[in-house]
């Protein structure tokens, strides 16, 4: 279960402090596909990046499965990144430097998973997003669409209990855009843990459970 | 472990040129390093090779060496040599007398410097080191006959001498009776530019009867010294002065030459140490250019789960891969380098001398080219492990 107790975060720009979430209290049961539809500005990335483990609240706390994600060092909180979350980006975010392949693997690489097993699982999860044929090619090779199905596989490599998906389907066509639910859906359908960001209402529209975000409040 | 050089290799490769340049910049530190510190040691082996060949010499002059000057007091008698031939442990004496004379071959005149000495000894000092090429070695009869030096055959005269030529050596007659080989480093200046004549000749040829020279061979080198003391205080004795004489061991020649070779090579280094520092400060530039041009990827990276000290020793790794190589690359460019400058410097000069790679040189180089990367590396991968990973993984 992941629980937010008065998460708040205020970034300072200078002068100006900009208050990005205030005193959130959202909890999302295991299991649970949940979407957080809001204009931008609103806060509902900042709250992503903090159930994501990618950002520290400024007051508040995260709780992941009763850990408190403020109390752990930094290894402790790229450990949850690593092993409990699959992060989807909008920007799909591979290195370019890496084939899909390699790309899926990375994560199992930073795991410590043992070379063979790790190439191999990252074939049969690129087989699972219909990527089966293009596992050599370079992020550059690919469509967006493809890059974000990459994107996903990556995301599942380390077999995480929850998936984050910031705007998946910002950067790519409608019909790309319904693929990638269908696959996020098919998660949810494993037992995952979905947490999407969104502001398209019909991409909502697809999660069990939709909350609204203005200002940096979630609203009831 | 293996994945980790794979990754460093392929952002690396990534940036081809920029990583080329930086290896190149380390190399070349690396080469002036191992070229400049491979051409002293070559240079002076070259000098103390040779002249630990001549370590049972001793070489007596009529003068004071002070600081790097050398003074002329005055001229040994005949006196003088003869009380020398009863030192005990001496093996030879030559007592030799040289001056600047004109010689005339064909009707052109040149300037030279005559040597005249015993036909005997001065042949054993200089005949078997350097050899003769054409004709052969004064006799103690020949009092008309000279040998010539290299340069004197060939370079100081419209045309070049050979064997039974004549030469008109201050106004006097002389019959070339042999020539010289070209000389090896530690006798050019020594034989190449002269003309010999046995010491009965060239006092007449010279007009005087000053022994301005004399040198002394010894049966055990390790008497040298000793002997050398014995030189002085007779011959003092005999002008009444109490540094007249000279005597000079090879043997501390040698260590002299050693002192003048550690300046040099302090200097050589602290030049090639400069090179180094520019080369590490290239090598800093890249890997935080580098840092600065993955922010993005850095925070990817941390965001599907890389610690700290992953991104620390995938950086760490990258700029000691790119100095290993450079280190490699600088050894052979410096071993090459030390070959074609000693050559060149050997042909230019005419003098013999080949550069000395020592492995030690070498391994030095690639320790310090190790250290001046990972030294220099450390801080932008410090940098890059430190990024928060939303922050960086916004960065574009």
């Amino acid at each position: 279960m992941i629980r937010t107790e008065n998460l708040t975060k205020v970034y300072r720009m200078g002068e100006v402090e900009v208050q990005a979430l205030r005193e959130v209290n959202l909890e999302i049961q295991d299991g649970e596909f949940i979407a957080i539809i809001g204009p931008s500005g609103s806060g509902k990335s900042t709250l992503l990046n903090m159930i994501g483990c990618l950002d520290t609240p400024t007051s508040g706390a995260v709780f992941i499965d009763g850990i408190d994600t403020g109390k752990l060092s930094e290894n402790g909180l790229a450990e949850i990144r690593r092993e409990k979350i699959g992060f989807i980006f909008q920007q799909f975010n591979l290195v370019h430097t890496l084939n899909a392949l390699e790309n899926v693997a990375l994560p199992m690489f930073f795991a410590g998973v043992k070379r063979e097993t790790r190439l191999k699982r990252a074939e049969e999860l690129l087989a699972n997003v219909g990527l089966g044929n293009r596992i050599y090619h370079k992020p550059s090779e690919m469509s967006g669409g493809e890059q974000q199905r990459v994107a996903i596989a990556r995301a599942l490599s380390n077999d995480p209990e929850i998936v984050i998906g910031d705007e998946p389907t910002g950067n790519v066509d409608t019909k790309t855009g319904n693929t990638i639910m269908d696959i996020l859906e098919g998660l949810n359908k494993e037992g995952r843990t979905v947490i999407v960001v969104t502001h398209d209402a019909e991409i909502a529209a697809r999660a069990g459970r939709t909350k609204r975000m203005r200002d940096g409040r979630v609203l009831d | 472990m293996i994945d980790k050089f794979l990754l460093a290799y392929r952002s690396i490769r990534e940036r081809r040129a920029r990583s080329i340049l930086t290896v190149l910049g380390i190399a070349v530190g690396i080469a002036a390093i191992v070229a400049l510190m491979s051409v002293g040691y070559g240079m002076e082996e070259a000098i103390t090779g040779e002249l630990t060949g001549m370590a049972d010499m001793i070489s007596v002059m009529p003068g004071k060496i002070t600081g790097h000057t050398y003074v002329e007091l005055g001229s040994f008698t005949d006196r003088d040599v003869k009380d020398l031939q009863r030192i005990s442990g001496i093996k030879d004496i030559t007592a030799m007398t040289y001056d600047a004379a004109e010689v005339e071959y064909r009707n052109k005149r040149a300037p030279v410097f005559v040597l005249g000495g015993n036909a005997k000894e001065l042949g054993s000092f200089y005949v078997e080191p350097v050899g003769i090429k054409e004709g052969r070695w004064l006799r103690e009869n020949d009092f008309k006959g000279c040998v010539i030096g290299d340069r004197v055959a060939n370079d100081f005269f419209d045309d070049v001498i050979h064997v039974n030529d004549k030469l008109i050596i201050n106004g006097e007659k002389f019959i070339v009776v042999g020539i010289f080989e070209k000389a090896s480093t530690l006798y050019a200046s020594d034989v190449d530019p002269h003309i010999f004549l046995t010491l009965h000749a060239a006092k007449e040829a010279l007009q005087t009867n000053e022994i301005k020279y004399i040198m002394v061979q010894v049966y055990n080198i390790d008497e040298a010294e000793g002997t050398a003391e014995e030189i002085e205080e007779r011959i003092n004795d005999n002008h009444g002065l109490d540094d007249f004489a000279n005597a000079m061991t090879m043997g501390s020649m040698i260590e002299q030459i050693g002192d003048v070779f550690n300046i040099i090579r302090g200097v050589l280094v602290g030049i090639a140490a400069i090179a180094l520092v520019v080369a590490s400060i290239g090598i800093m530039n890249t890997m935080l250019m580098s840092v600065m041009e993955r922010t993005h990827e850095i925070g990817v990276m941390k965001a599907i789960g890389a610690k700290s000290s992953d991104v620390l020793s995938l950086f760490l790794l990258e700029s000691s891969m790119v100095s290993l190589v450079g280190g490699v690359v600088g050894c052979v460019l410096g071993a090459v380098a030390a070959k074609v400058i000693s050559f060149g410097a050997g042909t230019a000069l005419g003098i013999e001398f080949g550069a000395v790679v020592k492995p030690e040189v070498l391994l030095g180089g690639m320790a310090v080219a190790m250290v001046v990367g990972v030294l220099s590396g450390f801080y932008p991968a410090r940098k890059a492990s430190r990024m928060s990973p939303v922050e960086a993984v916004r960065y574009e």
